[in-house]
């Protein structure tokens, strides 16, 4: 199943009002749980089981926190508590969904999708950059994880300093190189020339596109009504 | 070309820093994971930022680019949960340090510095739905988080706090100007990418 991007970026958007924000309060309750099954589900669709299971992990050993440790406790631990099993509850749909739709878009049907919204080449083409980057930032993390601990420097003894000029100025100087880079490799293929862009993606809205639209749709409606 | 006007080349940079900006933002961020933390982001954020942010100031030559990159953090900010105001903080924090910056020339380093105390503003915004929208911000947490948990917040972030959070932006963010500089000096200009 292909969803065109514009309907995940409109589903992310209900994920962030929703189940982050917290909208509608207790009549979107059933919107929510929805909204939530469908996440898992189209996460699932991409055959990434190991992810799929280790959220449900988390999430029900969230629940059990807040069933058997919750009235156990009371004052500050139990307000830090709350926050935290709140906020990975929460957080947990939206770094699913958007895992989902960073393996599922590529960056030239992202483009072509934003082209379609009339979205300015100025925003287009910074933001592309940013999601093309961050599975490299990341890579490049773990690379000098790895080197840092064969190197005996790890990450819970040092102070703020050490880890700042350990880990953080390299993987800058990593990531500005490449970003040098691929402005080169970009150029060569003509970004921000004079003339317009072509792109040889196909997007659309199909059947499902439909469904989901209208779904959330609907979802707005009870938040209105 | 016209040489004012942003070209790919500085689009891509753009997108390139804001990156890096936001990964070293979000790994600081964690800290409000902890509650108690949650007013002291205005004092890491800004401070730890600093350090992207004036090397990303150091190639900066043309207008628009601080403007781009601050709607970008607001939205992703957005989309991330924090509330619809950081789109509109990011906007006018960027535009604001665009003009701290063009009123240097792009050379001075103390007006780099400066434009990262204004820039810093934008982390504000992920404070004001605490005090914009208050009612209907904690009835809204009351159904998710329940009443105790509510009246300890309240406690945290009295509504006589929001002035102090700001300084604090702008005051840690002038101070992470200063480290970024210092940084800056210290490791890029040997590696060459300054």
């Amino acid at each position: 199943m292909r969803l065109d991007p514009r309907t995940k970026l409109f589903l992310l958007l209900m994920v962030s009002i929703f189940i982050i924000g917290g909208a509608g309060g207790q009549r979107a309750g059933l919107f929510r749980v929805l909204l939530a099954v469908l996440s898992f589900g189209l996460l699932l669709s991409t055959h990434s089981y190991q992810k799929v299971t280790a959220y449900i992990v988390v999430y029900i050993a969230c629940i059990m926190l807040e069933i058997f440790m919750l009235p156990q406790l009371r004052g500050l631990p139990n307000f830090i508590l709350i926050f935290m099993i709140g906020t990975v509850t929460r957080f947990m749909m939206a770094i699913l969904l958007g895992q989902y739709i960073i393996a599922t878009t590529t960056v030239s049907e992202f483009v072509a999708s934003m082209q379609r919204m009339h979205v300015t080449e100025k925003l287009i083409i910074p933001l592309s950059v940013v999601f093309r980057f961050f599975p490299t930032i990341g890579e490049e993390v773990g690379s000098i994880n790895a080197a840092m601990r064969m190197r005996g420097i790890r990450a819970g003894s040092g102070n703020l300093g050490k880890m700042i000029e350990y880990r953080m100025i390299p993987m800058m100087v990593c990531s500005v190189k490449i970003g040098e880079e691929l402005s080169v490799a970009s150029l060569t293929r003509g970004l921000g020339g004079e003339a317009q862009r072509t792109n040889i993606c196909r997007i659309g809205f199909g059947l499902p596109d439909s469904i989901i639209i209208l779904f959330c749709i609907c979802g707005m409606a009870v938040l209105l009504l | 070309m016209n040489q004012k006007k942003l070209a790919g080349r500085d689009l891509i940079n753009i997108g390139v820093y804001t990156a890096i900006y936001f990964v070293i933002v979000m790994a600081v961020a964690m800290f409000g994971f902890i509650p108690i933390f949650i007013p002291l982001l205005t004092v890491v954020v800004p401070l730890v930022g600093g350090i992207p942010y004036m090397l990303f100031v150091s190639k900066i030559k043309k207008f628009g680019m601080l403007t781009i990159m601050g709607t970008i953090i607001g939205l992703l900010m957005f989309v991330t949960g924090m509330g619809y105001w950081i789109i509109l903080l990011g906007i006018v924090s960027g535009l604001l340090a665009d003009l701290v910056l063009k009123s240097g020339n792009y050379e001075s380093s103390k007006r780099s510095v400066l434009s990262s105390a204004v820039f810093s503003i934008w982390v504000f915004g992920n404070m004001m739905p605490f005090f914009l929208n208050r009612e209907s911000y904690f009835a809204m947490l009351l159904d998710g988080y329940g009443n105790e948990y509510v009246e300890t917040l309240k406690g945290y972030m009295p509504m006589r706090i929001w002035p102090v959070l700001l300084i604090a932006c702008v005051l840690f963010g002038f101070l992470g100007g200063l480290l970024g500089k210092k940084i800056c000096r210290k490791h890029f200009e040997r590696a060459g990418i300054v």
